[in-house]
């Protein structure tokens, strides 16, 4: 049997139901992430001294490591906002979803993804999406329907939509990074502070170099003459504010280069 | 600890929803069933075969009929009604190729048996597919798990799987995996929670901001403590009207919705018979025609003698030893399970019999 809960880290009623409630939820934001911690202290083992979320969460990963699965942590990429979920790095695939959709359905959400990663702004429109329904696999799809499975996508977190445009869910992100960056080794785009896969964000209109907007905001932060650290050109869009877990209301926070401000995605 | 090993348990409404307890196994239930469906799976372990065209070697009626037999013996052997299921499930059900964006699963070749790490990621797999399925509240159907995650030759080793599978949710979730019905062969995952643990949770003890899903139940679990108590002060069975006489006094009328319970009556002649928590049943003779409830089957397993009486002391502020028949009753009931339901895990540490 593994010797999962033997090797490093021991997981105790206290962690499994965090897994559980984790799992449950899917993806949670990191203000709820805590107050689960907190209530799972207090159901289990109310005096022990409730551990640091980074503590917690990698004592958990230590045990989850032997099953391939992780809790992982991802930054949304237009706020910044820091979020959870329980990943299976197993499979390459979507294979989280594989269970829960039919096959037109998945192969659907795979040209979506096509579109959004080919994007120059990471959004791909509904029109484009729906021109490509008649070449779905499986069972013949009509666009009524279709219409309905990208709200689907959206509700299971995997899409999120904006003035008829689809992008990535950060959960999607978290989860399909690897597989994404496999699969499309030459369309993907790559943050240039982070490194990490790029659906949204803004590019240096010289060297054409991206960055995600909680990168430049951070990477700006307080410099009042931002200079891209590629080609050192001005940079030209308007840098965005540091996400703030005490200003929690929208409003506080200026919102990137965008068309309009948007609803929240959680 | 393996939960799938109390797969002989009372077929229960399948917990789409997470099931709060689980408590003792019943394990009265669990040997009868064996043994009744042990003969099943004899005749009916040939259809493995056919039904596992794929692999297309001569095995499966070998391991099989050993099961079988093995399952005769063996009391606690969980998987022989899942194995006759499982055998009428295959001719039943067609190996379509499913719809799945294939994780690399490489099957094993022809007629070699699948390495144990093979065994092991293919028990990864059925544990991450369980998790997600019940995430979503999808329903937990074998042939499902089948078709998407034991495709090719693993059928056959699914009670290996399963077994660790059980093993990895119970050790990292605290989640069972139980056969929630033998006859749809519908799984569920119900979290492992002590009795302590439930009486806490039911009385609110986790109460304020806790995730959406724990939140519905608690005020619930505490209605129905309240009248489990009732009707086990009264010894067998509570009429309807003396129950409502006691829910009158938490303000809670039949014809009244509440805040939180919204409509009470259904609530509990509903909702609660059909989760086994209380039967609701017509007293006989009586005229005009009356009703009755008394403790459900779900109950009994569930929610201890012990806690109930714990539970009344608090509620009416005495010495559970107020009630002394009953208080006595509760003791026996907690030595006798004490005495049935051995604490140590599952001695099933061991893979050897794969």
């Amino acid at each position: 049997m593994q010797g999962s809960s033997r090797r490093t880290g021991t997981m105790t009623d206290v962690h499994r139901r965090f897994l559980q409630l984790l799992m449950t939820h899917g993806v949670l934001e990191e203000w709820e992430v805590k107050r689960l911690q907190k209530h799972c202290y207090k159901v289990h083992d109310s005096n022990a001294p409730v551990e640091k979320l980074e503590d917690f969460i990698h004592n958990i990963n230590s045990v989850l490591e032997s099953l391939y699965i992780e809790i992982k942590k991802g930054v949304s990429e237009d706020d910044g906002r820091p979020i959870y979920a329980l990943v299976n790095l197993a499979t390459t695939a979507v294979s989280k979803m594989a269970s829960d959709f039919a096959e037109n359905e998945l192969d659907l959400f795979r040209k979506a993804l096509e579109l959004i990663i080919d994007s120059e702004t990471g959004f791909a429109s509904s029109t484009n999406i729906l021109n490509v329904v008649d070449q779905l696999k499986g069972k013949k799809m009509r666009k009524k329907e279709a219409e309905q499975v990208l709200q689907k996508f959206v509700q299971n977190k995997w899409l999120i939509e904006k003035e008829g445009e689809f992008t990535l869910h950060t959960r999607a992100i978290l989860e399909m990074e690897q597989h994404i960056r496999e699969t499309y080794p030459d369309a993907v785009k790559i943050c240039n502070i982070c490194h990490g896969l790029l659906i949204q964000g803004q590019s240096c209109e010289t060297c054409g170099i991206r960055m995600h907007l909680p990168c430049v905001a951070k990477y700006f932060q307080s410099n009042s003459e931002p200079r891209c650290p590629n080609c050192n050109d001005y940079w030209p869009h308007e840098i965005p504010e540091v996400f703030d877990p005490e200003k929690e209301t929208g409003a506080a926070l200026s919102k990137p280069n965008r068309k309009s401000l948007r609803p929240r995605p959680h | 600890m393996s939960e799938a090993s109390k797969l002989g348990c009372d077929p229960m409404e399948a917990a789409a929803a997470e099931g709060e307890a689980h408590g003792a196994p019943a394990s009265p239930g669990g040997p009868s069933e064996a043994a009744s469906t042990s003969e099943a799976a004899g005749p009916d372990s040939r259809p493995l075969g056919p039904g596992d065209a794929p692999a297309a070697s001569p095995p499966p009626p070998p391991p099989a009929a050993a099961a079988a037999a093995e399952a005769g013996g063996d009391e606690e052997d969980p998987k022989a009604p899942l194995q006759a299921a499982a055998a009428a499930a295959a001719a039943a059900a067609q190996a379509q190729p499913a719809p799945r964006a294939g994780p690399a699963a490489a099957g094993p070749a022809a007629a070699a048996p699948p390495t144990a790490a093979q065994l092991v990621q293919k028990a990864h797999e059925l544990m991450w597919y369980v998790l997600a399925r019940q995430q979503r509240r999808a329903a937990l159907w074998f042939p499902d798990m089948v078709r998407d995650v034991l495709s090719g030759g693993y059928k056959k080793w699914c009670r290996s799987i399963l077994r660790r599978t059980s093993l990895l949710l119970a050790r990292v979730f605290g989640l069972h995996l139980r056969l929630a019905s033998l006859h749809t062969l519908e799984f569920s995952l119900v979290r492992a929670l002590e009795p302590a643990e439930l009486e806490r949770v039911a009385l609110g003890a986790a109460a304020g901001g806790g995730p959406g899903g724990a939140g519905g139940r608690m005020p619930m679990m505490g209605l129905l403590l309240m009248v489990l108590g009732l009707i086990y002060v009264k010894g067998r069975g509570a009429r309807e009207s003396a129950v409502w006489n006691v829910l009158r006094i938490l303000g809670l009328r039949p014809w009244k919705k509440h805040p939180t319970f919204g409509d009470v009556r259904r609530l509990l002649t509903e909702e609660l018979v059909q989760q086994r928590y209380l039967k609701y049943q017509r007293v006989p003779g009586a005229e005009p025609p009356e009703y009755e409830f008394l403790w459900g089957p779900r109950a009994a397993r569930e929610i201890t003698k012990l806690q109930i009486m714990e539970y009344l002391a608090r509620v009416f502020k005495k010495d559970p030893q107020a009630w002394p028949t009953r208080y006595r009753e509760a003791l026996q009931e907690a030595r006798a399970r004490r005495a049935a339901a051995p604490p140590t895990p599952c001695p099933r540490n061991s893979f050897s019999e794969d």
